[in-house]
């Protein structure tokens, strides 16, 4: 079976011990039943011996130190076992974490459009919980009670064929409904994960919308939401127990009539004298150990169920592969690198929609190349391809000569500073977010950078460059944001530096600071920068206009006023605003 | 700032271990008294007949075996079968009613959690990883809620057991009893031993998880940024330091924990034994098989209460560091809430008064003074100033997102502190920086702002923003499913579809925080010509960095130096040669190149 060979790839590192303890159950499972029989012997030998067997008070100090000298044997194996097992157990969901980490860091965005953060936590959570409590708890129980089943049957079979044949007659019963249980229960299993998992993502979307949900004023209606979620959950729950419920009765009814048996035709056939009263006690004290595993059946195969559901999700998420990836023969560069773009002949298509068709266009070192467009023109597509957050689907794009799924991607993506248009800080302090890209900056460097993105607020803030922004950096201002993603994007002196529309939130000030320091940055650097207004762009070498995924207009700021085209069009918009006063 | 919390910082627990939060969970069981005492019934039922069944083997042992008696082994059948199906019915009933109110439980404390944090400031949201509150509302709520339903019952079940156990232990013999209940000392001393470490080393564990977790969740939401900075392998190696460091506690608290059970049964052998011996040796006349047998059984069955009761004690640990959780954030002071006497804000025309505003996000730092002005129904105000001078303050005070230190806002004249929040709130359209998509149809995320609205209507407000256009371009239209993380949607996109949400709520105020920023020049002069015919009739503030936007505008506030530092029209302030002057100099000479 795949998933359990993949659950025993995991506990590489831990194999031998696995085995040692399913091992060691094996021995205490077979030793939690001499208990019983050192209980028959004291009965036989020294309590109520058969008639005409003399009393043996003399072997009862012996046997009662046996029982007690085994027990401390016994548990002391036990305890060993159960840490084996769990530590196994963490072992193996501590390594499929380690690498789901790791793998899931490497997916491209694709995937992250595809599956939710909510969804994806569930699974690096509860699922990968549920592989633990089966791998450390399900399986030592399972072989505890499978072992502790055989050899009770191959004892109560060498006492009494036909008692333990009857009893075994129950069997049968018991099996058939157990089977019926677990077979009809999975549905009810199912709605009880889908209903949590929709509750959990209905919260996790209320609190990162908490300002749009206090914008609106729609608490109420947030609460009457979450409230419909809630209640399904709950409902999911108890349909789960109702159902268990409702085979919980024949299931235990039909265990403890093995008990009765016992009882019943365990005296009869002492009064007739077919088994002795040691071997009655026996039977009644292994009765338990016999009905347990049959017992235990039901959950036994909800938990293989859950297994099963669980691994699936996580097996999904273990062998999902980017196809962004590094090549074998990658090329690997340790000195700069110049900062040459070109695109050729490049087009992406996504879902069946060609979003950038033919984008054909060589940026040289050095060169500081602004970028214009509609909303959705395809400005951000164009420059997600250069660090290859996405891939083209036809023509290349070559940074440096080499086309950049020859780079290796570390070469690649060092060598580009990029500050995206949503603006994404970690909850760190201010100097771990700027320092981001290399955590060995002083803080004097970054304080540099953060200079050149004119952060001077940063200062103002009670720890300064200590203070720990939230997540996604809600405590701080759009414009504040963007001027540290910009500082990030600086800090890592990148040969190409990608700024996509960074100063949209930042007044005039400071973004003409912002420009002059751009402009005299103590490293070479090829800028292309998204962005919409015209103080930005006429600073620049060249100017590209896309719209439709194409580049339309392209040239430099006087060419493209000449050309009387959407340039000259939005540059007249903006120059309206002065040409009144 | 606020204390704020990062991955690898452990949340401190504000109190010691206490029964405080555990009777203030009570409360919740307590709705559900009858139901628990039902159940409590039944479990004793369950329990007692569960008892009968050593007598009877006693009984069978001691007379009917020796005796032959065919008829007393009938009757002794009948009576096992009755107990035996008695305490299945028992069990049954007990098992549903105490999942019935586990579930009511976990219900009614997660909804009331949920309209906490819903009635939370910003701040709040903002200084903790988001991960660690939800793990709060899913994750600690569904562990509390076993302690309060099956908790409970199993502990007064497990005294009620040991108290019937020993009893009828001493009715069948007071010697060997005695014998028993030597262990329970011994077990006693253990626990306490153990008890402390254990209880530290789960909170660590608790710490840890939901330290990695919050990590995870972050690397996820922050993945894109993670791979331009190529911080993959280092942000792992992190990882995986969050994660042996779970690891280690783990394994520590198993090894902890399994004690228990070690020395539960090699104490319940030693105690049989020691009955044996002293049943056997000792007692004179030797006690009888039938008694040994029944009190050795009673002996095996009376050491289970007692490793329930020190489990029960783990799941009470653990509950009792979730429910410190659970109620730090339900006590979580609400800062902004209806006055005790707020009456709900009428229809208004959008009259808007700051008197002598003085506000600071932090006691000691001013962001505001002494602002006072007067804005006219329909008029629409710029505010202009520096990145950072508290323009997003004003409008944010607007809405009363926070609450002033001094001076009184008024709308209508009346006092928005004396109002109610969803009466002020909803008659405001505020459009904020962060373009926030739910997941959902995109006709879905618009008619957020007004649930009734007809598609016509959600279609219509797309249209006056020049949304509609690209909407339409998608494969499903109007139909098409968003979400936040997808990146279906360009940040212009968004923020014309969070545009034309604001405007379906059709407000008599309208704030609009850096709305239009990344929305190309083009659409904005479209959306502009649309906001122009929208603006009649309303109250407006508008913060944008591009002049074009400000120039329009009836008044224009500068702010800086913690107030307002000029105001009025663009030609008045032009002719005034000041701040707004040499901002839009500059912009000017900017744009035109000069």
């Amino acid at each position: 079976m795949f998933p359990l060979r993949w659950v025993w790839k995991n506990l590489k590192g831990c194999q031998g011990r696995y085995v040692l303890g399913l091992f060691l159950v094996t021995i205490t499972a077979l030793m939690s039943l001499a208990n019983p029989v050192i209980s028959r012997q004291i009965i036989d030998r020294v309590l109520l011996p058969p008639a005409g067997v003399e009393r043996d008070l003399d072997a009862l100090v012996p046997l009662v130190a046996a029982m007690i000298l085994f027990t401390v044997l016994r548990t002391g194996i036990g305890y060993c076992m159960v840490l084996l097992f769990e530590h196994c157990g963490m072992h193996a969901a501590a390594a499929i974490r380690s690498y789901l980490y790791r793998n899931l860091q490497s997916q491209d965005q694709s995937f992250f459009t595809r599956n939710r953060t909510g969804d994806l936590m569930t699974r690096l959570t509860g699922d990968i919980d549920t592989i633990r409590a089966v791998t450390a708890q399900t399986v030592r129980t399972g072989v505890d009670s499978l072992v502790s089943f055989i050899a009770v049957l191959i004892y109560f079979l060498s006492t009494d064929v036909v008692f333990t044949l009857l009893l075994c007659s129950l069997f049968p019963v018991l099996f058939g409904v157990t089977y019926l249980y677990s077979k009809r229960v999975r549905p009810y299993f199912a709605a009880q994960r889908e209903r949590l998992s929709r509750m959990n993502s209905r919260a996790q979307e209320n609190i990162a919308g908490n300002r749009v949900v206090k914008a609106f004023a729609r608490e109420q209606y947030e609460i009457e939401l979450f409230d419909e979620n809630n209640k399904a959950y709950r409902d999911a729950n108890i349909a789960v127990n109702r159902f268990w419920l409702k085979y919980y009765p024949v299931i235990e009814m039909t265990a403890q009539a093995m008990s009765l048996a016992v009882l019943c035709l365990g005296s009869l056939f002492v009064i007739r004298g077919r088994i002795t009263v040691g071997q009655l006690m026996a039977f009644s004290g292994l009765v338990w150990t016999f009905s347990n595993p049959v017992r235990n059946l039901g959950p036994l195969l909800n938990d293989i169920q859950r297994f099963l559901t669980s691994s699936s999700k996580v097996i999904e998420l273990y062998y999902a592969s980017p196809s962004i990836v590094n090549r074998a023969d990658c090329r690997r560069q340790d000195e700069r690198l110049a900062g040459d773009i070109v695109f050729d002949n490049v087009s992406l298509t996504v879902s069946g929609r060609t979003l950038l068709h033919d984008i054909c266009l060589h940026i040289h070192p050095g060169e500081t190349v602004a970028v214009m467009g509609n909303t959705g023109s395809g400005k951000t597509l164009l420059m997600n391809l250069i660090p290859r957050l996405q891939d083209a689907t036809k023509g290349t794009v070559l940074v440096d000569g080499t086309p950049v799924q020859d780079w290796d991607l570390k070469t690649l993506r060092g060598s580009i500073g990029m500050a995206t248009q949503d603006v994404f800080l970690f909850s760190d302090t201010v100097d771990g977010n700027i320092a981001y890209g290399d955590s060995e900056m002083s803080e004097d460097q970054t304080r540099r950078y953060a200079e050149l993105a004119a952060a001077d607020f940063i200062d103002k803030m009670d720890e300064g460059f200590g203070t720990v922004i939230g997540e996604r950096g809600v405590g701080l201002s759009g414009g504040q944001k963007q001027r540290i993603a910009l500082a990030r994007a600086l800090a890592v002196r990148p040969s190409i530096l990608i700024l996509d529309d960074t100063t949209s939130a930042v007044d005039m000030e400071t973004e003409h600071f912002i420009q002059e320091s751009l402009e005299h940055l103590d490293f070479p650097c090829t800028k292309l920068i998204v962005a919409q207004r015209i103080s930005t762009t006429r600073r620049a070498d060249r100017i590209i206009v896309m719209k439709d995924g194409e580049i339309s207009e392209c040239g430099t700021h006087d060419e493209l006023i000449r050309l009387g085209g959407y340039y000259t069009e939005i540059c007249t918009l903006q120059e309206a605003i002065g040409g009144e006063s | 700032m606020a204390a704020r919390n990062r991955y690898d910082v452990d949340e401190t627990l504000q109190s010691a271990f206490s029964f405080k939060h555990f009777r203030r969970a009570i409360r919740y069981a307590r709705r559900h008294t009858k139901r628990m005492i039902l159940a409590l019934a039944a479990s004793m039922i369950a329990a007692l007949s569960s008892l009968v069944y050593p007598l009877i083997l006693q009984q069978a042992f001691d007379v009917v075996i020796p005796a032959r008696d065919y008829r007393q082994l009938a009757v002794l059948t009948v009576i096992a079968t009755l107990t035996t199906l008695l305490s299945i019915a028992m069990t049954k009933a007990r098992a549903r009613i105490v999942c019935d109110v586990g579930q009511s439980i976990i219900y009614e404390m997660r909804s009331d959690l949920f309209a906490h944090l819903q009635a939370l400031p910003f701040s709040y949201y903002d200084s903790r990883p988001h991960g660690k509150i939800l793990t709060r509302v899913i994750h600690y709520i569904n562990n509390v809620a076993d302690m309060l339903s099956n908790g409970i019952i199993n502990f007064l079940m497990d005294i009620f057991n040991l108290v019937f156990i020993a009893i009828f232990m001493f009715f069948v013999d007071v010697q060997l009893s005695l014998i028993i209940l030597a262990g329970v000392p011994v077990f006693i001393l253990l626990l306490m031993l153990i008890k402390p470490a254990q209880r530290r080393v789960w909170q660590k564990i608790s710490n840890k998880s939901s330290n990695m977790n919050a990590y995870q969740q972050e690397s996820l939401d922050g993945v894109k940024i993670n791979q331009l900075f190529t911080r993959e392998e280092q942000n792992a190696g992190i990882f995986d330091r969050l994660n042996q460091d779970y690891v280690h506690y783990w394994n520590k608290a198993q090894r902890i924990n399994n004690c228990v059970w070690v020395t539960v049964d090699n104490l319940t052998t030693i105690v049989v034994g020691a009955m044996y011996l002293v049943g056997v040796l000792v007692m004179n006349p030797m006690a009888s098989f039938g008694t040994i047998a029944a009190v050795s059984n009673y002996a095996w069955r009376f050491w289970q209460p007692l490793l329930n009761l020190s489990n029960l004690y783990n799941t009470f640990i653990n509950g009792i560091a979730y429910l410190e959780r659970i109620f730090e954030t339900i006590d979580e002071p609400v800062e902004i809430c209806d006055a005790p006497d707020a009456v709900p804000l009428p229809p208004i025309e959008g009259r808007v008064s700051f008197h002598d505003v003085t506000f600071a996000y932090e006691p000691g730092h001013n962001i505001l003074e002494h602002v006072s002005f007067d804005v006219k129904p329909g008029e629409s105000i710029a505010l202009v100033g520096p990145t950072g001078a508290g323009k997003s303050t004003v409008v944010n005070l607007i809405s009363r997102f926070y609450d002033i230190a001094g001076g009184s806002i008024c709308i209508d004249g009346h006092d928005i502190s004396k109002v109610t929040l969803h009466s002020l709130r909803s008659q405001m359209g505020i459009m904020l920086q962060d373009s926030f998509i739910f997941s959902g149809t995109v006709m879905d995320n618009i008619r957020y702002a007004k649930l009734d609205a007809a598609d016509d209507e959600v279609r219509r407000a797309c249209e006056t923003v020049r949304a509609d256009e690209f909407i339409q371009e998608m494969e499903q239209g109007y139909a098409t499913e968003v979400n936040e993380r997808g990146s279906r949607l360009s940040q212009g996109q968004r923020q014309l579809l969070t545009f034309a949400r604001t405007l379906l709520a059709d407000p008599k105020i309208l704030i609009l925080d850096e709305a239009t920023s990344s929305i190309d020049a083009k659409t904005e002069r479209l959306v502009q010509n649309a906001l122009n015919e929208l603006l009649k009739g309303r109250t407006s503030f508008i913060i944008a960095h591009r002049l074009s936007t400000i120039k329009n505008c009836d008044r224009i506030m500068y702010i800086s130096n913690k107030g307002i530092t000029e105001c009025g029209s663009h030609e008045e302030l032009m002719a005034k040669k000041g701040d707004y002057y040499r901002l839009y100099t500059a912009q000017r000479t900017s744009a035109a190149g000069e």
